[in-house]
């Protein structure tokens, strides 16, 4: 079952490629997807009994509860997988949260984020990363070195007009023995 | 040294653990393998954000396998650990630099024979291996993880979802474990904490 958590009768629905399997969705499954991420925009939710296999190409942020195999096109819109959602495949999105289970490769012009409960086996290419401990977590991780740099080198001309915190060390000199 | 002041809700004889010290070993590893051209490195786990974003932002690719959650997921299963190692499933000289952390203390030692094997045909030649070892038995069977922050501190964080057995083992022993390797250089910290550094012998990287 499609849902949209705001309504908009001019919007035209997402384009879902080869398969799009919908079956009777009780009304005990609505919709979870988290307010605060996704206030101001146009959510689909595909629900948990739904299954597709194919490509999907969104203009607004898109929430899987249920399985998908194939590639998610979604521009700069927010991608997620729900803590029942299954995913195969290849993900391009501004930013990505999983909560589910995900095996493929995912690349993010923003943010990815892999919560406790996410069974992950790929590949990230990302802005930024976070993961939950306790996240069943194998893959790949890049993170664009060069934002990073640049966001160094916007900081640090700040350190020297402000007194830097003098460095504490926690284990004096001789509280290490070199063996070798 | 700063103690944590941390228990285990379960025990209430646990000892305080060890926090926070500059790793000595960690900088020497980084260092190393930045230099390197695309340097890629294996993370063994416990799943830990701030170390992979750590090693992202420095290493050409970096590799997590979370070793740590597979084993406690075998043990449950009541499955030798030997399975796990089905996960380790990348190709031979691929990296550069492993950290296997404290994976070995929860290891017996025919799993730390077969997991070394691994490391050693995962790694290029001169390839480094990165491991810690607790001198003094935990209070408390909870797996740690060791948390990178500035300045190559490393703080202890508890996973309490995460229980395994734990080994202890003299240097000698260990070290006699990793005899395919070459020992770099090694540090015993007061706290407790034994941390080595090993190469892959070899001439040059292929």
């Amino acid at each position: 079952m499609l849902k949209r958590t705001k309504k908009d009768e001019n919007s035209t629905p997402n384009s879902v490629g080869d398969t799009l399997e919908e079956k009777p969705t009780p009304s005990s499954l609505g919709p979870t997807v988290g307010q605060e991420r996704y206030s101001g925009e146009e959510t689909t939710i595909i629900g948990e009994r739904i299954t597709i296999e194919g490509s999907i190409r969104g203009e607004e942020n898109l929430v899987i509860e249920g399985a998908m195999k194939g590639t998610i096109e979604m521009g700069k819109h927010d991608f997620s997988i729900g803590p029942n959602g299954r995913v195969d495949g290849e993900i391009h999105a501004q930013n990505v949260s999983i909560d589910g289970l995900f095996k493929g490769t995912i690349k993010a012009l923003g943010k990815v984020a892999v919560t406790k409960k996410a069974d992950f086996n790929g590949e990230i290419k990302a802005k930024s990363f976070s993961v939950e401990d306790g996240a069943y977590f194998k893959g790949v991780v890049e993170l664009d070195r060069e934002a990073h740099k640049k966001s160094e080198a916007t900081e640090s001309p700040r350190e020297p007009s402000s007194p830097e915190p003098a460095k504490q060390s926690v284990i004096p000199p001789n509280d290490v023995k070199m063996e070798k | 040294m700063i103690f944590s002041t941390t228990r285990h809700a379960n025990n209430s004889d646990a000892e305080s653990l060890p926090v926070g010290y500059n790793s000595t070993i960690l900088k020497e590893f980084v260092d190393t393998l930045e230099d390197l051209e695309d340097a890629q490195t294996l993370d063994m786990g416990p799943v830990c954000q701030e170390n992979i974003t750590f090693f992202a932002l420095r290493m050409g690719r970096h590799y997590v396998c979370d070793m740590f959650l597979r084993l406690k997921r075998e043990k449950r299963k009541e499955l030798q650990p030997g399975n796990g190692w089905k996960h380790l499933d990348y190709p031979d000289r691929n990296f550069d630099g492993i950290q296997l952390w404290d994976l070995c203390d929860h290891l017996e030692d025919d799993d730390v024979s077969r997991l070394v094997e691994l490391c050693y045909t995962m790694l290029r030649a001169t390839g480094l291996l990165m491991l810690i070892a607790f001198e003094n038995k935990p209070a408390s069977s909870i797996v740690n993880s060791f948390v990178i922050g500035q300045d190559y501190r490393v703080d202890i964080r508890p996973q309490p979802h995460l229980e395994l057995p734990w080994e202890f083992r003299h240097n000698r022993a260990l070290t006699s474990l990793l005899s395919n390797f070459t020992i770099v250089r090694s540090f015993r910290y007061h706290s407790g904490i034994r941390e080595f550094l090993f190469k892959k012998p070899g001439g040059f990287r292929d």
